[in-house]
This record gives structure tokens, sequence and C-alpha cells, in this order.
């Protein structure tokens, strides 16, 4: 019904988130708890609100019952709330109860454990102021001024400053109330808005909205939560907070007289009847802004002491530090990432890096940062550091981190140094004594004597021999000689390319002539099986036959065979032998006699012979 | 000596049962000129041989005797000279050394090793003077890596041989009468190894130990992410840290730095190790 009204808690919605998430649900990273007061200050009989928050783990177990004397605290309900980012899933469960104050005073919440799984974690300790009764509750709820007939009581905002005394920096939490009586259909039109000077404010966060009872009438009280940090020491005035709310009023001819009651409100009581829509039901109220405004309230604010440490930043509240890094194992020059996380309650944004102690041998590069909040403010939470370095050298751990802040409680600064963190460098030059001196005492044990640095290996002799020869950079392939030297290969190849092709020249010519000589013996073996010829001829193609086959033979020249030769070549037995021998003869005898062609016969015997003989000689 | 030269060019008397050609009066006098630049040249370069020796010598003893100034002085006159020798880089490494100066120490001891792989003196006082200067190295490809037993040099030799190797088996194979499995594994063998061979020689002369080599001869340089003194750093470079030489821009160098960074540096603080 109310203005700021749209809770988004719609459970279908987060189950299906949940089912989309599937195998990325990450449920958050290591459990925590903390637990906060809806009000630090109340009066007898006023309730206030406690959650314990549960995050990272939605099997705990809260106690149902909270013991403290002087204040009735009883668990009334349970909430599970699922956040999505960048689909990551992470659960919390809010344990709501209800404080009772029984008596005026300071009261102590004292931790409370919360079991999860098999390990327990602890909330903080809580303290309540009650005053004794609900005008005197508190010095801001006491300004208010809900007047009865006035239009303001219809609204009223108030400012909650918890914490009078502060130092430059520090985050102080502040809590801004504004109340709307519901019958008047209120609509926030502007603000809240904190006004004031020498301080920064964090974004207003609205926080919850509850329907109270404030000195009998009911209101729609939202909060909305804040801190505010000091900028300079001295005395400081905050607020007053003004906005500007719609309302709705009966139109009546004279605004002065009050409106009849109701006949049901008899006893001049909140009853329904005496909303002003009953009274004009067809319209006839009108709507009306009203400015609401707070008082202001005071605090001082004391310097921070001079003494800073060297890696302070201007890091006020409380935190812790812790450290890793990866790879740890790593080749010189490799970068490593170093995670240091500063987790806590304080002003963030200036918290800066953890400082390297010792960065010689070291190469560093610029951080990033991601801030975690754990309320609605952003004065809690963890902001992570990722640190780039990459070792210029042999190293066996990383170099100290330092982070210094300023502890109000304590009053004092304070610096966090982490343990080393073990890392194993390959290559590159041993770590100088003095990097491995520089390692936090704390973690350095204390009887190892330091060992004396060993001296650097000297140099080796000078060479006094000069080469006969000048020595070039000029890669070989650059060189002219090395092309030159080419022409050798080159020429080479050449050479035997022209060889080969008159080698196949050669070859040729060769295969020609036996072609040749081929043809001519089967030519003439033709005409001696004719033996159409006269006996001059027929001897002479004879003895030629003879010479051809014995050339084919031996791949000699046929004029240059004789019958020694031929009966060689062909491994001739005697008789044979003498047969070619004969033949030979006749053959020169007929062609150097002079006897003219065809004076005689060759008989048929003879023929055959030398046919024989002829068809005969093989290899 | 006039007599000598022409006995040598032109001898009329049968020798050893062959005859000597007498090509003419001209020819004489060319041989002869010839022979006069080539005694001149000669001369020139013992003198010149000579000197150098002596300064070398000179920068030696003045290294012996600790005038470690002197000593460098000379050397480098001697590099300027162009008389480089694996030895001279790697005494005028032992000289820098000396005066502290352990970027241009290690320059002159990579240069010796450019010169001459093998230079154990060279190698033993390069990882002592890097040890010291805690200078950082470039980090080879893998392909570099491999290629290391051989040199530029060989591979461009194995690449030549394996070439012809190559050429003259396909020739048997263009010009023989049959195919021989040998000669085609062979010429399969020299061509795989010519590839090789060539994408060996490509890797050394361009990889990060290649021709672009170059040492911080500088103190207190830091890469930067733009050609600007006041521009971001990248990485602070000790003298004797490697880096590749990528381009050249006025009086900036950009250049590839160990841990496989990039960055811009000023030119006069480094120098190529391949002069």
């Amino acid at each position: 019904m109310l203005i700021y009204g749209m809770r988004a808690s719609i459970p279908v919605f987060f189950l299906a988130l949940t089912a989309f998430g599937g195998a990325n649900c990450v449920l958050a990273d290591a459990p925590r708890v903390t637990a906060v007061l809806s009000n630090s200050e109340a009066a007898v009989g006023q309730t206030v609100q406690l959650q314990i928050k549960v995050m990272g783990d939605r099997a705990a177990e809260a106690p149902e019952n909270i013991a403290v004397d002087g204040l009735e605290i009883n668990r009334t309900g349970t909430e599970q709330h699922f956040e999505m980012n960048n689909f990551n899933v992470s659960s919390s469960v809010i344990y709501n109860y209800t404080i009772l104050p029984l008596k005026s005073g300071t009261f102590k919440i004292p931790p409370q454990t919360v079991r999860i799984r098999s390990s327990s974690l602890r909330t903080p300790e809580l303290t309540l102021n009650v005053a004794d009764s609900p005008g005197r509750s508190s010095s801001s709820r006491s300004n208010r001024n809900l007047q009865p007939g006035d239009a303001n009581k219809l609204v009223f905002a108030e400012l909650i400053v918890p914490k009078k005394i502060a130092f430059v920096g520090e985050m102080v939490p502040v809590e801004i109330r504004l109340g709307f009586d519901p019958r008047a259909h209120p609509k926030l039109v502007d603000g809240p808005e904190i006004t004031g000077q020498g301080f920064t404010a964090q974004k207003l966060q609205q926080s919850q909205e509850n329907l109270e009872t404030i000195n009998g009438r009911s209101y729609d009280v939202v909060t909305f939560k804040t801190a505010v940090a000091a900028a300079r020491a001295g005395k400081f005035e905050i607020g007053p907070v003004k906005a500007k709310a719609q309302v709705s009023l009966p139109r009546t001819p004279s605004t002065s007289r009050s409106r009849s009651r109701s006949p049901f409100d008899l006893f001049n009581l909140d009853d329904p009847f005496s909303d002003p829509f009953f009274a004009d039901p067809f319209g006839q109220s009108e709507r009306r802004e009203l400015d609401v405004e707070s008082e202001p309230a005071t605090f001082e604010v004391k310097p921070l002491p001079a003494n800073a440490p060297p890696s302070f930043s201007g890091a006020v509240g409380n935190f812790t530090m812790t450290t890793d890094a990866k790879p740890k194992n790593v080749q010189a020059g490799d970068p490593i990432t170093v995670t240091s996380t500063i987790s806590g309650r304080g002003n963030f944004d200036r918290v800066n890096a953890p400082a390297f102690e010792d960065e010689r041998g070291w190469h560093k590069y610029p951080p990033s940062s991601k801030f975690k909040q754990d309320d609605d403010v952003g004065i809690s939470g963890a902001k992570t550091f990722e640190t780039v370095i990459s070792p210029n050298e042999k190293k066996q751990a990383l170099p100290p981190l330092a982070f210094s802040y300023f502890d109000p409680l304590k009053e004092k600064y304070v610096t966090l140094r982490n343990d080393a963190v073990p890392i194993s460098v390959q290559g590159g030059a041993p770590a100088s004594p003095n990097a491995v001196a520089s390692q936090p005492a704390a973690t350095a044990p204390a009887t190892v004597a330091a060992k004396p640095s060993p001296k650097p290996q000297d140099i080796l002799y000078q060479l006094t021999e000069r080469p006969a020869r000048v020595q070039s950079f000029t890669p070989l392939f650059a060189r002219p000689i090395f092309w030159i030297a080419h022409l050798i290969p080159l020429a080479a190849l050449l050479g035997f390319a022209g060889w080969k092709i008159r080698q196949a020249k050669i070859d040729n010519r060769e295969a020609r002539r036996i072609g040749a000589l081929h043809q001519e013996s089967t030519d003439l073996l033709r005409r001696l099986r004719r033996g159409e010829v006269s006996p001059q001829e027929y001897f002479s193609d004879a003895s030629r036959a003879v010479r051809v086959k014995t050339a084919l033979a031996k791949n000699v020249d046929p004029n240059a065979v004789d019958a020694e030769m031929a009966a060689a070549t062909f491994q001739l037995d005697e008789n044979s032998r003498a047969q070619l021998h004969r033949l030979f003869e006749r053959s020169d005898e007929l062609r150097y006699s002079g006897r003219p062609n065809g004076t005689g016969t060759i008989s048929p015997e003879n023929r055959r012979e030398v046919l024989e003989l002829i068809e005969n000689l093989r290899v | 000596m006039k007599q000598l030269i022409a006995d040598l060019c032109c001898r009329r008397r049968p020798l050893g049962g062959a005859t000597c050609v007498c090509f003419g009066k001209s020819a004489s006098r060319f041989a002869e000129r010839s022979v006069y630049s080539a005694i001149i040249c000669a001369f020139l370069a013992s003198s010149a041989f000579a000197q150098s020796d002596a300064e070398f010598t000179k920068a030696n003893t003045n290294y012996a005797a600790g005038h470690f100034q002197e000593a460098v002085n000379s050397y480098e006159t001697l590099v300027r000279s162009g008389e480089w020798s694996a030895n001279l880089f790697y005494d005028l490494g032992n000289a820098y050394f000396r005066v502290g100066d352990l970027g241009h120490a290690i320059l002159n001891y990579e240069r010796a090793l450019a010169l001459d792989r093998h230079h154990p003196e060279a190698d033993a006082n390069l990882r002592i003077v890097r040890d010291e200067a805690r200078a950082l190295e470039m980090q080879s490809s893998w392909p570099e890596r491999y290629f290391q037993f051989g040199s530029l040099n060989q591979y461009s030799v194995v690449a030549a041989v394996a070439f012809w190797l190559g050429m003259f088996c396909v020739f048997g194979l263009i010009f023989g009468r049959r195919r021989s499995a040998a000669i085609i594994t062979l010429s399969i063998l020299s061509f795989s190894t010519l590839v090789i061979a060539a994408f060996a020689v490509y890797k050394l002369e361009n990889g990060n130990t290649g021709r672009a080599l170059a040492i911080v001869t500088g103190t207190g340089v830091e890469a930067r992410f733009a050609t600007a003194d006041s521009a971001n750093s990248v990485l602070a470079l000790p003298p004797g840290s490697e880096i590749k030489i990528l381009s050249t821009s006025g009086d900036w160098i950009y250049a590839a730095l160990p841990n496989n960074l990039r960055g811009w540096l000023p030119a006069k603080s480094a120098e190529l190790v391949q002069l």
C-alpha cells in the first residue's frame, strides 16, 4: 500500500533464478553472520527488531530465544533471500527477533552462537539503550511534533545519529525514519535529504518499512540508512533531514474547523471511519504537499593522531587482511597475481591496496580493486585488490604487504602485515640478500643467524690470442662468396645434364644402326632361302649374313668381321668352323676369281648346309 | 725483380716437357703491375694487422695493469676499425665489467658468442655478469630452442648442400633410363632437409635471439607504453637485459621485451648485438 512499497521477495522468481543458475550456482564464499538492531535506542515497552543474518549457508541454526535480563527477546520468523550477481547465486537467511524492553537502562545483547553444519559462528555484541518512557527514548524522538489536529501529524521525520563523538574520516551510521499516517494516502515526492556541511554522506538506502504505533497513532515508518564521515575536526551539526510528501486532506469550507467525528469514534480514537476518505467519499478531498523536516543532530569530530605510518591512506575503522598469490611456481619475469582482501567495517572509499614493503627485485603493476559490501550503506564488507607483480630474479617468498588504518575504538594506528607467502621463482639471478632479510621478523625464526652473503663470482681471464682472420657478423647466406660457391654445383649440374643429353643422342644413333643390321640380316636370309641368285651372289650374301650376325652379337662393324671372329663369337665346333671357313673362302674366291656370273650352280645340299649353318649362328 | 717477373711470366725454354706460352709484351706489363699491386696490398694489410696487433697488445697490457678504462678505449678502437673477433669482444666485455658497466659487458659477451657460439670463456662470463646485473633474458620460442644445436651458418651450408643434392637427384631421375627408388628417396630426403634447414635459418635470423636482438646498456631504463618519458611504465629493464627491436620511431625503439611484453624505450639505451 505504501509508496516505497514493492517488496522484491517473490519466491517463484527466485526459484526460477536458482534453477537457471544450475551448475553455476555458487553459494557465496565462506559463511558469515551479522546481527543488527532496527534501533539502538528504545523506550520501555517499545519493541525493537533484531535481525541475525547468515550469509553463505542456508543450513544455519540460530537460537530460538535470547536471554537478556530486562529484555524479552523472541524469535518471530525466518526469511530466506537469494541474490544473483553474474550468475553467482548467493543466499542468506535472516532470523527476526522482537525485543521488548522491560526496564530502562543500557543492555548488552551478548554474542549469539549460530551453528552452521559442523562449525559455528558468533554474532557481534549489540547494545540497546532503553529509556524509561516513550517520550524520552531519544533526543530526536522527543522532538517530534505530532500535535493532534495539525496537518503535520500525518507525517514526521526523525534523524538518529547514535554516535556523538567520532574521528575524522570515521564512518558514522545514520538512520532516517519517515512516518506517514496511512489514512492520508501519503506519497513521498522528494527526499529525504540530509543537509549540512563538512561531512560526506553515503547514498541513502531504504532498509525497512514497519507499521508502528507512536503516541497511540499508527504510522507507516520507512527507515533509511546511510553513513556520514567528517572531513575535518570540530563540532558538526547534521541535518535537518528534509523531505516533501503529498497527503490527502478533506476539502472543507473552513480548514480551521475540525471535521466531524465519526459516530464510531466516541473516544477520539483512530477508528477507520475517522479516515478523511469516509468524510468525503466522493472525491471531496484534496492532495497537498507537506514539507517534512527533522531536528538536526550534533556530533563532535576529533582529529587523527599525527604519527601516521607510511602505508596509512586514510582508512578509519576496524579491518583484517588476508593475502594469497597465484601461481606459486614461476619463471623469472612471469606474472604473479597477488590477491589481498581487506575486510571489516570502516570507510572503504579510503582503503587503498596494501603496499609492498620491499619492491626490490620485483616489478609491480597497478592494482585493481573490487568491493563487496555486507550492509546497506557500504561501511561493512570486503575490498579485494589484485596486484600483478613479476620477479626479476630468484625469490623464495613474496615481499611482505602492509596495510595501515586508524582504529577509532583503540584510538591508535594499526598496521597489518601478511604472513610470508612462499613461492618458487626459477631462472634469473638469485635473490639479493637484502630482499631475503627484508622478510617480516614475525615470520623468520629469530634464532637463525643471518648467513654471510656469498662473494660474487669473478669473471674469467683475458684472452691474448687474436685469430689471424677477421670475423664477421654477416651470416653466411648474406655473403657473396656463399652464392658464388653455388656456381660450382651449378656448373657440375649443367655438365651432368649435357653429358646425359649427349649420351641419349649417341644411344639413339646406335639403336638406329643396330636396327639397320637386323633388317639387313633378315633380307639376306630371305634371299638365301629363295636361292634364285648366282653362286657368286649367293656366297657373297651368305658371308655377309654371317658378318652381320656377328656384328650384331659383338656390336662391331660388319666389315671388320672375318671367319675366325665369327666362329669365336658363336663358339662353333670344328665341323661348323671348317664349314664357315669354306664359306668365306668360296665367297672370296667367287668375288675375286673374275669368273662371270651364272657359270655354275649350287647344289641343293650345299644350299641347305649353308642355310643351316647361318641359321644356327646363335650366341 | 723485373727479371723475376719476366721469368715467371714468359719462360722460353721447355719446362718439364711442356712449353710455356708467352703472351707478349703487353701481357707482361699487366702481370708486372698486378704483382706490384698484390705486393703493395699485402704490405699494407700486414702493416695494418701489425698495427692492430700492437693496439690489441696495448689494450691487454692496460688491462693487466689495472687501467681498465684505457683498455676499454683501446679495445673500442679495434672494434671501430672492424678488426672483429670473438676474443676481442670477450676481452672488451671483461674490461667493461671491470669498470662496472655491466650492460656493455653483457653486450660484448653476446657479440663474442654471436661470432663464436662455442666460446666457453664468453659463455661463462656472460652467466656471471648476468647474475650480477639481474638482467632479463628473452624467452626463445620452441623452434629456436630446438634449432639451437646448430649455427645459422651451419644451417645455411646444410640447406645449400641439400638443395644441390636434391637437384642432382631430380636431374638423375629426368635423364636416367629407369626411376630408381633410391634416387627418389634421396631427392625427397634432400628437399625435406632443405625445407627444415631454411626454416631453421629463418627462425634463428628473425627469432628473439636473432639479428634484431639488442642489449640494454643504459641504467634505470624503463620500457613505456608510449614514446614519452611520462608514459606509464611497462617493465623496468636492468642493464644487460635482452630485447628484440621491432621498429624505430625517431629517438624511440619499439621492442619485444622479456615476459612477452612490448614497449617503447629510448633508442640510445640499447645496442644491437650484431654489428
